[in-house]
């Protein structure tokens, strides 16, 4: 029997349970991991598409790597949609990290291509893929940055609103 | 120890003070997120209760909700409409929990310590231990159309916003648990 003044959830339990779950580590973390996941998926299926004269299996092997990339890529993605919401903050930093590793994933790719003759379709076809990556990365960057601006008025506006109540 | 929620004109759905809390949260400023939890886990924990079977519930429903809201708040469109948001994302979590009794319309008893528990018994008169009873035997559909607007001193557009429902359905439905209630007082011999 459950003691008449026992709190289902206290206040303190309830305030610790948002603090774990606004976790800035986290967020970051799979954004990271799904960077990663992408360059990954980018790589090993430019390996699998461009690379001659490789054995089947080979090819094979490329293929299962960028389908795991490709599931770790979707895993991450859910996680950030559902569970590890970006807040606008949140957000920008990840956009600064997708943009600042997809243009380093970018430029290596083309230095792949232009220093290494026999790796030149692997290098632009995945050059190319990473400028899509650099163009959603900056796109993600200046819509998280239109949110955040967008917000700082609204607050500046109340803010104002409430010193002259 | 909880108590009902002391509502003022800073709490109204709609006021600058409200909306400047869930703007702050949603720029991801940690003290508004622990000032929101400060000041709406009571009303909310009161809500849940008059919906919960038990305690286990009670605390799955509020431990879920508060997760679904901070997930969510990113994506308030409305930061003025904070208050009934909140009342019906704890709503939509207590239902998936209870999905089976809203269905039916069941009469769905809480665990009479539940209602007790939010007041110090001690302060209990007849009457209200009596009223405490005739709501146990309520619907859950009345318990929380009684519960929104009496209890937390919602408006009739917040219990509306919350519930989904037209603000002529909300009024009907309370014409309805009045009546159910008054008929359930007067069973236990108390003049409404």
């Amino acid at each position: 029997m459950t003691h008449a003044t026992t709190l289902p959830l206290s206040v303190d339990d309830a305030r610790r349970l948002v603090a774990a779950e606004l976790s800035s580590r986290a967020r970051i973390g799979h954004v990271a991991g799904l960077l990663v996941a992408i360059a990954m998926t980018i790589v090993t299926a430019s390996l699998c598409l461009t690379e001659p004269d490789i054995p089947a299996r080979t090819r094979w092997a490329f293929a299962v790597m960028a389908g795991i990339g490709t599931a770790w890529s979707v895993y991450f993605t859910w996680v950030l949609a559902k569970k590890r919401i970006l807040l606008t903050g949140h957000r920008i930093l990840a956009g600064r990290m997708a943009t600042a590793f997809s243009s380093l994933f970018t430029a290596a790719a083309l230095a792949l291509a232009i220093l290494d003759p026999a790796r030149r379709d692997m290098g632009l076809l995945a050059g190319a893929l990473g400028l899509v990556m650099v163009a959603a990365a900056v796109a993600i960057l200046f819509r998280a940055h239109g949110k955040h601006q967008e917000l700082l008025r609204l607050r500046a506006l109340l803010l104002e609103k409430a010193e002259l109540a | 120890m909880e108590t009902p929620m002391q509502r003022t004109d800073t709490d109204a759905n709609g006021s600058p003070a409200l909306e400047l809390l869930a703007v702050r949260c949603q720029l991801g400023e940690a003290d508004a997120f622990d000032e929101l939890v400060r000041r709406w886990h009571p009303p909310l924990t009161v809500f849940v209760r008059r919906l919960a079977q038990d305690d286990d519930a009670a605390q799955e429903i509020l431990q879920e909700g508060w997760l679904r809201i901070v997930r969510g708040i990113a994506g308030l469109r409305e930061p003025k409409s904070l208050v009934s948001w909140m009342f019906r994302i704890v709503r939509w979590t207590a239902m998936d929990r209870l999905r089976e009794a809203y269905s039916r319309g069941a009469s769905v008893p809480v665990a009479e310590e539940l209602l007790k528990a939010e007041d110090d018994p001690s302060d209990f008169g007849e009457a209200e231990e009596i009223l405490h009873h005739a709501l146990v035997e309520m619907s859950l559909a009345d318990r929380e159309v009684l519960t929104l607007f009496y209890l937390e001193e919602l408006s009739l557009r917040e219990v509306g916003e919350i519930l989904e429902i037209p603000v002529g359905t909300v009024k009907s439905r309370l014409f309805r648990a009045r009546r159910a209630l008054a008929v359930a007082l007067e069973e236990k011999g108390l003049k409404p």
